[in-house]
């Protein structure tokens, strides 16, 4: 705590209530992407009952502007999220190297738990702007694109010696799994942090949502591909 | 009885020219031994210059705090038969280090009292005369409850935020401070609290990492006591702002 009372801490220290709005503006902003997240799958997963469903869901959030809105809105909350738990992560090389030695040599769970939070942030930037490209360029959003997505092949154009390589569902099953850890782990330390439940229960409950929505997106991505093995030749998009 | 191998952890900032290194010795497991008797053996029979720190030997002075096996305990408290045979012991990180197994806790303490005015605020002139002022049994024993801590460091030497962090007062900081929010006889106000931890340095900077909550030796409720701490200054911080004056 040496540094605490040197002059740059002294003339730069925080005054008023920023970090407290800063801390409470990350809890709030992780808290809406997890419920957007978990209210996602759960739409996806309509899938599963009927493709209709879907269907009928999907053209209703276009009809109300909800889609319009929905998603600039969730993109915007990702990059003011990004900045805001960012600011937590070990960003010095300094900083990364004392956390990654600290956590191998404690071996706690939960500190594992959050290196894995953190890899996880920096996959989900990459795969989320992805995914969101892939969705925006075969818009709009229905069961029959989102099945011929899924099931794509590719890089597969043979005159460059192209392979075949089922990406979508690599990636979407990855994705997947990333973005649900980060999703019940962040809502774990949320809880933690504030107090409101007591920790080892709550733990397991989220958990057991968290395995529970992988399953209901496995069980998405597996319908998607049956579909898609029963669309007319050529009806792929990508 | 197993044989047991230690890894310890060797170099002294004092010796012009030292190298940080590991060093190994040998001992023969005893019946209930602990660390501390293990390292007692190692100075008394293989080697006179190892430097470790123990006075209570019975978990209660905080002063044996070091890394057994990766993980932030005290040494007193720690039994070889708990452990593998190969045990490897580091200093605590974050406090700075004396040599070897020794480290100074006491000047970040010394600075951590200061930071939070570790003590009692009142008004009330003190009579040496008068009869003591009797307090609630509940209240005493809640009291009590964060005031069980030993100063050992653990709980900052598990914190990543504090290993990074130079100015992050740590678990036992903000555990210090609920014992006093929790006193009845100190005189602060919300408001005052908020000057002290409502910052990234206090409550706002805790990541929520629970390496304090699981590795306090003392099995302190960190986990809720910081979030005792967080609760309240977010109220007040909130509170503060909607009459635009300071209230309690
Ligand atoms: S809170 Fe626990 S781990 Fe931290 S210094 Fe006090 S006794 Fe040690
Ligand atoms: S909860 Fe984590 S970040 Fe907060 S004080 Fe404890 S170890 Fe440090
Ligand atoms: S020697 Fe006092 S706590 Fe270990």
């Amino acid at each position: 705590m040496e540094l605490a009372k040197n002059l740059q801490t002294t003339i730069n220290k925080s005054h008023g209530k920023t970090d407290l709005y800063v801390d409470l503006a990350q809890s709030i902003s992780g808290i809406l992407l997890v419920g957007f997240l978990w209210m996602h799958m759960l739409f996806v997963s309509t899938v599963v009952i009927n493709p209709a469903l879907f269907d009928t869901l999907s053209i209703g959030l276009d009809k109300y502007y909800l889609a319009q809105f929905g998603i600039p809105g969730t993109v915007l909350l990702i990059i003011v999220h990004i900045f805001l738990a960012g600011r937590r992560a070990p960003l010095r090389l300094r900083d990364l190297r004392i956390a990654w030695r600290l956590t191998r040599m404690m071996n706690h769970y939960d500190t594992w738990v959050w290196a894995g939070q953190v890899i996880t942030a920096l996959m989900i930037g990459i795969m989320a702007s992805m995914h969101l490209w892939t969705i925006m360029t075969s818009w709009p959003l229905r069961a029959a694109t989102s099945a011929a997505r899924v099931a794509s092949v590719g890089p597969a154009d043979h005159s460059f010696g192209g392979f075949e390589f089922p990406f979508f569902i690599v990636f979407y099953v990855i994705f997947l799994i990333v973005g649900e850890y980060h999703a019940g782990f962040g809502l774990y330390r949320i809880f933690v942090k504030w107090g409101w439940f007591e920790r080892h229960k709550m733990g397991w409950l989220l958990k057991g949502i968290t395995v529970i929505i992988i399953a209901l997106g496995f069980t998405a991505l597996y319908t998607f591909t049956q579909i898609a093995a029963n669309l007319p030749a050529g009806g792929a998009i990508h | 009885m197993r044989q047991l191998t230690f890894s310890i952890f060797r170099f002294n900032p004092n010796i012009p020219g030292d190298k940080p290194r590991m060093q190994e010795y040998k001992l023969e497991e005893q019946d209930g031994m602990s660390m501390f008797v293990a390292l007692t053996k190692i100075r008394e029979e293989l080697d006179p210059t190892l430097m470790f720190d123990f006075v209570c030997r019975a978990a209660i002075c905080g002063s044996c705090a070091m890394l057994i096996n990766g993980r932030p305990r005290l040494a007193c408290k720690t039994l070889a038969k708990n452990m593998p045979s190969r045990i490897t012991m580091m200093p605590l990180p974050v406090f700075k280090l004396i040599g070897d197994l020794c480290v100074d806790t006491g000047t970040w303490f010394k600075d951590l009292q200061i930071k939070t005015e570790a003590w009692v605020h009142t008004n009330k002139k003190f009579d040496p005369k008068a009869l003591e002022e009797k307090m609630d049994n509940e209240v005493a024993e809640k009291i009590y409850e964060p005031d069980r801590c030993v100063e050992c460091g653990c709980c900052v030497a598990a914190c990543i935020t504090a290993n990074i962090r130079d100015d992050f007062i740590g678990a036992t900081g903000i555990n210090r401070v609920a014992r006093f929010m929790l006193d009845p006889r100190d005189e602060r106000s919300d408001a005052d609290y908020f000057d002290v931890v409502g910052n990234e340095e206090g409550t706002f900077g805790c990541v929520g990492l629970m390496g304090c909550d699981d590795l306090c030796p003392m099995e302190i409720p960190l986990q809720e006591n910081l979030a005792y701490v967080r609760r309240k200054m977010a109220a007040a911080g909130l509170k503060l702002q909607f009459q635009g004056v300071k209230v309690s």
